[in-house]
C-alpha cells in the first residue's frame, strides 16, 4: 500500500511486481469458467437482443422471435423522423456538456477550500455534501418546480420548459458529488508545491488555476463525466420541465412508447434502435475513460 | 440527490481509502499565523456552488416541508402561499386513505431484495476475475456495460423484452414454462426486481475487486503454506477483507433502490400496476397526474424518514476527514 501513499488516488496502481496467478487463484477453475460464462451470457444475450431487434419488423419482435425474419436497417433511418430524437440528442448534449463543464468548475474551487482550509463547520459542509447526495430526487422535483413557476410569476422570467431550467437544476444536484469526488481526489495530492508558491507570494486563485487544476485532470474529468450522466440519465426533471422543443433525449424516447397508439403494434424495432443510440454516448464515454471511473475502485490494482 | 449518482458515489469515494492522511483535519489546533491554511482563505470560491445549492436544495427542501402542510392544488399553485394551511391533514390523508404504506413496503422490500441478491453475483464476479486471465481485460468491461446503460434504456429494452408474447416469454414457453404476464399483475414485482438485478450487479462487482485488491500477497502466500482448500480460504481469510466494501455496497445500493424512479417509471409506465407501485412513482403521479400537491408533498417527506435511517449509517461510515470509508479490516 505504501506505494499509493505518494500518488493521486485516482491513478494509484501497485506494481505488479510479485504476482504469483497459483498462490493468489481464489476459486477452482472450472467454477472460475463457469460464473464467467455464466455472467457474459446474462450481460451478452439481452444486448444482442436489443442490436438484432433494431433491425427487426416490429411484428416480429412482437412475437417474440429472436433473430430478424428480416432486415431493417431503415429502423436507423426513420427513427430520426417518427420522434424529433435528433433535437433530443442536441438538447441533452447542449445541456449535459455545460453541466458537466460548469459542474467540475465549481467542483473543484469548491473543493480546493474544502481540503486544504481549516475553517468553522467544514466538517458540517462536507457531511451535507455526502447527506445530499441521497435525497430522492422525488422529493425535489414539486417545490423546484414550485420554486421556478413562483420566479415566473414574481420576476417574470419563464424558466420552465427552457434549458435553463434543467441546466441549473442539473448542475446543483450534480455539485454535491462532484464536490465530493474533488475532495477526495486533492486530499492525495501532495501540498507542497502549492506551499511553495504561496511562500513565493501566489494567491489561492493563481494557485488553483497554475497548480491544483493541472494536477488534477484525472479527477476534473472523473467529476464532470458524472456530472453529465446525471443529466443525461435524466427522466425525472425533463419529464416535467421541458416541452416539445426542450425536451432530452431520455424524454424524446419516452415519446416512442405514446407513437403506438390505436391499436397498431408499437414501433419496436424503431424503440431498439433509438435505445441503442441514446445509450451509445455514455457507453463510449466510460469505456473510454474507464481507467479513471475505475481507477478509484481498483487503486492499487493488479491488472 | 439524483436518482444515479448515488450508486457510483464509492467508485471515487473509495480513491480515497489510501491513506494519505492530508494534515488538513478541522480539529488539529495550528499556531494561527504560521500556517497558510488559516491566513487569506478564499471564501469566495465556496459561494457560487454554495449559493446554488442553497437555492435549488435548501430552499425547496423548505417549500416541501410548507407545501405538505397546504391544501394545494393545480388550481392554487401559482399562488401557492395563499393556498389553505391544513396542518398535518395530508399526512393524515396519506397514511390512512392513500397507498403510501403499501408503496412504502413494497420499495422496502424491493430495495432489500434486489441489493441482497445482487451482492452474491457481484463477489463471484470479482473472485472469478481477480486474477489475470486472457481476455479479462474484454470480460471486464463488457461486465460493466449492464451498470453503464441508462436507466431509461434499460428500462425501455426490458420492457419490450418482457412484453407478453415477447422474446422472455417465447424463450420460456421454449423451456416448457408458461409464465404469465410480467408487466401487470403480481409478477411485476418479481420483474422490477429481476431487472434491477441484472442493471446493478456490476456495482458490487466494481466494489469487491476493489476491497480484493487490499489483501496482502502473504496472506495469500500464508494460506497456500497451511494448504488451505478454497472454500475455507475464502470463508476464513478472503471473505473478512470484504466486510466493509460489501456493507458499503450494500447501503448504497439499497438508498439507490429505494430513490429509484426512472426504472419502474419506464419499464411498467404510468398508471404503475399495483404491485410495483413504488414510493417515487406514487409521489410523482400524485403531484403531475392527479396534481394532489400537498398529498404528494407529504409522500416525498415521508420518503426522507425511509432513508434517514441507511443514511445515518452511511454517514457514520464515511469517514470525513479522511475520506476513507469505515472500518477497514
Amino acid at each position: 500500500m505504501t506505494e499509493i501513499l505518494v500518488r493521486p488516488p485516482l491513478l494509484g496502481r501497485k506494481p505488479t511486481g510479485r504476482l504469483n496467478a497459483d498462490v493468489t487463484r481464489l476459486l477452482p477453475k472450472p467454477l472460475l469458467v463457469t460464473i464467467v460464462v455464466i455472467l457474459l451470457l446474462a450481460v451478452l444475450v439481452p444486448l444482442l437482443y436489443i442490436v438484432l431487434a433494431s433491425v427487426n419488423s416490429d411484428v416480429s419482435v412482437a412475437s417474440g422471435a429472436f433473430f430478424p425474419t428480416e432486415l431493417h436497417l431503415d429502423n436507423y433511418l426513420k427513427v430520426w423522423t417518427t420522434v424529433d430524437l435528433r433535437n433530443g440528442l442536441i438538447n441533452s448534449v447542449i445541456v449535459s456538456g455545460s453541466v458537466a463543464i460548469i459542474c467540475a468548475a465549481l467542483a473543484v474551487s469548491s473543493a480546493y477550500v474544502l481540503v486544504r482550509f481549516a475553517f468553522r463547520g467544514r466538517l458540517t459542509v462536507l457531511r451535507t455534501l455526502v447527506g445530499l447526495q441521497s435525497i430522492p430526487g422525488t422529493l425535489m422535483l414539486l417545490p423546484v418546480f414550485v420554486l421556478f413557476a413562483s420566479l415566473a410569476s414574481a420576476l417574470g422570467i419563464q424558466i420552465i420548459g427552457t434549458r435553463w431550467a434543467l441546466f441549473i437544476t442539473y448542475i446543483t444536484f450534480a455539485l454535491p458529488f462532484s464536490t465530493w469526488v474533488m475532495v477526495t481526489y486533492l486530499r492525495g495530492l501532495p501540498r507542497e508545491l502549492e506551499e511553495a508558491a504561496r511562500i513565493d507570494g501566489a494567491s489561492s486563485w493563481r494557485i488553483l488555476t497554475r497548480i491544483i487544476v493541472p494536477l488534477s485532470w484525472p479527477g476534473i474529468v472523473v467529476s464532470a463525466i458524472f456530472a453529465f450522466l446525471l443529466g443525461w440519465n435524466d427522466v425525472l426533471f425533463a419529464s416535467v420541465m421541458t416541452d416539445r422543443t426542450s425536451r432530452t433525449a431520455a424524454v424524446a424516447l419516452q415519446v416512442f412508447g405514446a407513437t403506438q397508439e390505436g391499436g397498431a403494434i408499437p414501433l419496436y424495432g424503431q424503440m431498439m434502435a433509438a435505445s441503442l443510440i441514446c445509450a451509445l454516448p455514455v457507453v463510449v464515454l466510460y469505456l473510454v475513460f474507464q481507467r479513471y471511473l475505475v481507477g478509484g475502485l481498483t487503486a492499487g490494482g493488479v491488472k | 440527490m439524483s436518482t444515479s449518482t448515488p450508486v457510483k458515489a464509492p467508485a471515487v469515494t473509495r480513491a480515497s481509502g489510501s491513506p494519505t492522511g492530508s494534515p488538513v483535519g478541522g480539529r488539529p489546533a495550528r499556531r494561527p499565523g504560521r500556517s497558510p491554511s488559516e491566513r487569506n482563505r478564499p471564501f469566495w470560491m465556496l459561494a457560487p456552488g454554495g449559493i446554488l445549492m442553497v437555492i435549488i436544495i435548501i430552499v425547496p427542501l423548505a417549500i416541501a416541508f410548507v407545501i405538505s402542510l397546504l391544501d394545494l392544488d393545480q388550481y392554487t399553485l401559482r399562488s401557492w402561499l395563499q393556498a389553505p394551511f391544513i396542518g398535518l391533514q395530508n399526512y393524515l390523508e396519506a397514511v390512512t386513505k392513500s397507498s403510501l404504506l403499501r408503496s412504502i413496503w413494497i420499495s422496502v422490500s424491493y430495495a432489500a431484495i434486489a441489493s441482497a441478491v445482487t451482492l452474491p453475483i457481484g463477489v463471484a464476479a470479482a473472485l472469478a476475475t481477480q486474477n489475470a486471465f486472457r481476455g479479462r481485460g474484454l470480460v471486464r468491461s463488457i461486465f460493466l456495460i449492464p451498470y453503464v446503460l441508462p436507466a431509461f434504456v434499460v428500462g425501455t429494452v426490458w420492457r419490450t423484452m418482457l412484453q407478453p408474447g415477447g422474446v422472455v416469454d417465447a424463450g420460456l414457453t421454449g423451456l416448457g414454462i408458461h409464465a404469465g404476464l410480467w408487466l401487470n399483475g403480481p409478477q411485476s414485482y418479481w420483474a422490477l426486481i429481476a431487472v434491477q438485478i441484472w442493471s446493478s450487479w456490476p456495482f458490487f462487482y466494481l466494489l469487491v475487486l476493489a476491497g480484493l485488491q487490499s489483501v496482502d500477497q502473504e496472506v495469500h502466500e500464508a494460506a497456500a503454506i497451511d494448504g488451505a482448500g478454497w472454500w475455507t480460504k475464502l470463508r476464513h481469510v478472503i471473505f473478512p477483507y470484504l466486510k466493509g466494501p460489501v456493507s458499503l455496497a450494500l447501503i448504497i445500493s439499497f438508498l439507490h433502490n429505494i430513490n429509484g424512479f426512472t426504472l419502474p417509471f419506464v419499464l411498467f409506465g404510468v398508471p404503475a400496476p399495483e404491485d410495483v407501485n413504488v414510493l417515487p412513482v406514487l409521489t410523482y403521479i400524485t403531484s403531475f397526474q392527479s396534481f394532489r400537491f400537498g398529498l404528494s408533498a407529504a409522500m416525498a417527506v415521508a420518503s426522507l424518514v425511509l432513508i434517514a435511517i441507511p443514511l445515518f449509517i452511511y454517514l457514520k461510515a464515511v469517514r470525513l476527514d479522511t475520506g476513507e470509508e469505515g472500518k477497514r479490516p
